[in-house]
């Protein structure tokens, strides 16, 4: 069986099936609808992960990742979400997602 | 050693000359000055409905839905690149021409008698033409004036000045925006129960910064700047600008650090770094565009009638999403805008309940809710010489 992402990152692997999403709204209604263990779990887990992940996709154009290197990136574009939750909301974070369901996400690079 | 000069208020005295008194409070909910504000100011002013990125083809065209004129408007890139505006009504009997919001095609045919229109709003084809009498230069499709600056393409119904002499020196600054070099963006679009000028004003006055954005907000105010007041504030006919005061002093969050840091190297390298990197634009009547490289944002607001607006908000990048560093940091910087944003619309429509009620006369703006007087004064100043230009038409009685 392959791995679910690529070496050195295996202690993420626990929480592909929640945060390896695709599409930029679909991130936004995880984060929203994900309770506050799942983020902080989550956080802790990939947080100081961020920078060695990005400079190890950044030696491949994107249309070159491979199904694990997508997935890493695409929990990397979660903890973009999920950063401003734990860091800057705490548990003001379900009542601030109530107002943010209002600001419909339209268009990204990275699709919606 | 920290060598920035310490903040200081833009003064009292310097303000003055936009007035102190009490503002009238009608305005911003009742529908008999809407409709004059839809006359006097929609219909008359340069409109932001686009960006040149979105047509990036001859063929390439968008539709616009401006509700406040009950105009449905198709923005067109023709075969000699130029970009055009037209009323999106066939001149045959008015049925909308273009159903699609976006999209490429080589001609526009009408979908009930098939009359076919070039790229330039010239009548190429209609069946039986012949019966109608008509020469085909008659039948052209209305067009509307159009501009566009900074890469923004904007729009007047009825212009009494080109957009490029109403701005002034505010055009040249747009040109180093980062929109000015944009292809692509991300958007974010809410509706809101409030008056178009209760919403825009909420975003260009710091005073509520602390109380509505105490935590996403916590950079933007400091120890010697606790309300976060701008460190400069400019005027040029009804546009009006601000320069952002800096946090010397913010500690920014781990991911927060590592995000705005990646997305400050790549506007370096991408050379979007330059002198209007704090500047936040205020076009007249309902734009905002940033200078700033990492959160470079535009957010117009639509009225939707004398108490609902719509507001759409982007962030313009320039180049496509070449490498994970570069597709990470616009995810967070357009999530971290949104954060803000969505934090402001519960509290103006709460504004708006509570002057619906017709309870207040007056409202009031302090010094620092300078740009929300301006705002106000020259949305008045149109509105009363629309009405005065009314009771001079010959046969209206005075």
């Amino acid at each position: 069986m392959s791995a679910l992402l690529p070496e050195g990152f295996t202690a993420l692997e626990a929480f592909v099936e929640k945060w390896s999403v695709s599409g930029t709204a679909a991130r936004a209604a995880r984060r929203g609808e994900s309770t506050q263990a799942e983020r902080e779990a989550f956080y802790a887990a990939a947080r100081d992960l961020l920078t060695p992940a990005l400079a190890q996709l950044d030696s491949k154009p994107l249309p070159a990742l491979d199904a694990a290197e997508k997935r890493l990136l695409d929990m990397m574009l979660s903890l973009a979400h999920v950063a401003l939750a734990v860091e800057g909301l705490g548990d003001d974070e379900p009542r601030h997602a109530t107002m943010r369901e209002h600001m419909r996400i339209t268009r990204s690079p990275a699709g919606i | 050693m920290n060598n920035i000069a310490p903040f200081a208020p833009v003064s009292a005295e310097s303000l003055a000359w936009l007035g102190t008194g009490p503002i009238p409070a009608a305005p911003y909910y009742d529908p008999a000055w809407y409709a004059l504000e839809r006359e006097a100011v929609f219909k008359r002013s340069w409109l932001q409905i686009g960006h040149v990125c979105e047509l990036p083809e001859p063929g390439s065209f968008i539709r616009r839905e401006l509700e406040v004129v009950d105009a449905s408007v198709l923005v067109v890139r023709g075969r000699d690149g130029q970009i055009r505006a037209f009323h999106n009504v066939c001149t045959h009997r008015g049925t909308q021409l273009v159903a699609e919001a976006e999209g490429k095609q080589g001609n526009f045919s009408c979908p009930y008698h098939r009359w076919s229109f070039a790229l330039d709003g010239r009548l190429l084809s209609a069946p039986d033409f012949e019966r109608f009498g008509l020469t085909k230069e008659e039948c052209t499709l209305p067009g509307i004036a159009l501009e566009i600056c900074g890469g923004l393409i904007f729009i007047n119904f009825a212009p009494a000045q080109s957009l490029a002499e109403e701005l002034g020196d505010f055009a040249a600054r747009l040109e180093q925006f980062p929109c000015a070099s944009a292809t692509n963006f991300s958007e974010y679009v809410y509706e809101i129960e409030g008056n178009w000028k209760l919403t825009y004003d909420n975003f260009q006055e710091n005073y509520h910064l602390r109380f509505i954005h105490p935590r996403s907000g916590a950079a933007a105010a400091g120890e010697e700047n606790p309300f976060g007041y701008p460190v400069k504030y400019e005027f040029q006919g009804p546009h009006r600008a601000q320069t952002i005061w800096s946090n010397p002093n913010a500690r920014p969050t781990p991911v927060q650090a590592a995000s705005f840091g990646r997305l400050g190297a790549l506007a370096m390298a991408d050379g979007l770094v330059g002198p209007t990197a704090r500047d936040y634009l205020a076009l007249f009547p309902n734009f905002f565009v940033i200078g700033s490289p990492g959160q470079p944002f535009s957010h117009t607001i639509w009225p939707l009638g004398p108490h609902r607006s719509r507001g759409v908000i982007r962030l313009y990048w320039k180049g496509e999403d070449d490498s994970a560093s570069r597709r990470y940091a616009r995810e967070y910087s357009m999530a971290s805008a949104r954060d803000i944003h969505a934090e402001d619309r519960n509290v103006i429509e709460a504004g708006q309940r509570g002057l619906n009620s017709g309870a207040l006369r007056h409202i009031h703006f302090q010094t620092q809710e300078a740009l929300c007087r301006h705002f106000f004064n020259n949305v008045s100043a149109r509105v009363e010489a629309y009405k005065a230009e009314q009771t001079a038409r010959p046969g209206v009685p005075a």
